[in-house]
């Protein structure tokens, strides 16, 4: 239940990247006009590690972890978005898929 | 010479901050009583469900009907829900006086106490589900779904109620209208 995106990279000018915002193209989102159903939506980059942690309502612990954000603002005219996740995406995550969910619902 | 105050009690300063109890809770114009709401989190997520009623607490109160998809009267926030544009009639049903918010409030389960030889022995109360619960549950539905068997496309209804939302590839819910 959720949209499918990916991190294209963090915001960044030619020269400098600033790592607390991330850019994410959404599927299916392919102008500025399109996304202000997104804005404010919950996103989450999910994540496997080597050791198992414990994780909310579940009794045994997994190796699955997740970085949870939202989505601010669009970005640029072609329907990319930024988002700012409590903890900065890490580089390894480029490229790969990022969940927006549907809520905040606000239809 | 002691001092005495000029007042009994200090009063407190005014705060600008509001109780919970008094805040005002607004509820969104495509949500009206007998909505069809999809639920996009939580243990029910991806259920259409009926909509009853706004809480006090500017929580809503939902209904599967539970004999359709599993959904018993529960109450959840409106940003978790998407709302459709199927509306049932639900202006003739009474729902029970004593649904509020203290009624869903959970229950703090006893911690079992542990005594000398026993540790390991005394059981978790588990949560199950109360006979006022059931009652109420049966009482609500059978008005829902006499609704749903006068409407004229029952036969849909009934099939949509029991059906799971989820989104297929090719499907974005910003180019979809619900």
């Amino acid at each position: 239940m959720y949209c499918k995106a990916v991190f294209t990279g963090y915001k960044r000018g030619l020269r400098n990247q600033h790592e607390n915002t991330a850019l994410l193209k959404i599927d299916g989102v392919g102008s500025k006009s399109e996304t202000p159903f997104y804005y404010g939506k919950r996103c989450a980059y999910v994540y496997k590690a080597k050791r198992k942690t414990a994780c909310p309502g579940h009794d045994k612990a997994s190796r699955i972890r997740v970085i949870w954000g939202k989505i601010t603002r669009s970005h640029g005219n072609s329907g990319a978005v930024r988002a700012k996740f409590r903890k900065n995406l890490p580089s390894t995550a480029m490229g790969k898929r990022i969940r927006v969910m549907l809520y905040p619902s606000q239809i | 010479s002691r001092y005495y105050p000029t007042e009994d009690k200090p009063r407190k300063l005014r705060s600008r901050k509001t109780a919970f109890s008094k805040h005002k809770h607004s509820l969104r114009s495509s949500i009206t009583p007998g909505t069809v709401l999809i639920l996009v989190a939580g243990r029910h997520k991806g259920k259409r469900v009926v909509f009853l009623k706004q809480l006090d607490s500017g929580l809503l109160l939902v209904t599967g009907p539970f004999h359709l998809n599993g959904c018993p009267l529960r109450r959840i926030n409106q940003i978790y829900t998407i709302a459709t544009k199927t509306k049932l009639d639900i202006s003739g049903v009474k729902l029970p006086e004593r649904l509020n918010d203290k009624y869903f409030n959970r229950k703090q389960l006893k911690k079992p106490r542990h005594t000398e030889g026993e540790i390991f022995d005394t059981k978790k109360e588990v949560y199950t589900v109360s006979d006022e619960r059931k009652e109420d549950q049966v009482a609500v539905d059978k008005q829902i779904l006499d609704v749903i068997r006068k409407n004229k496309e029952k036969k849909l209804l009934f099939g949509y109620l029991g059906s799971m939302f989820s989104l297929g590839s090719r499907q974005y819910p910003h180019k979809m209208v619900f």
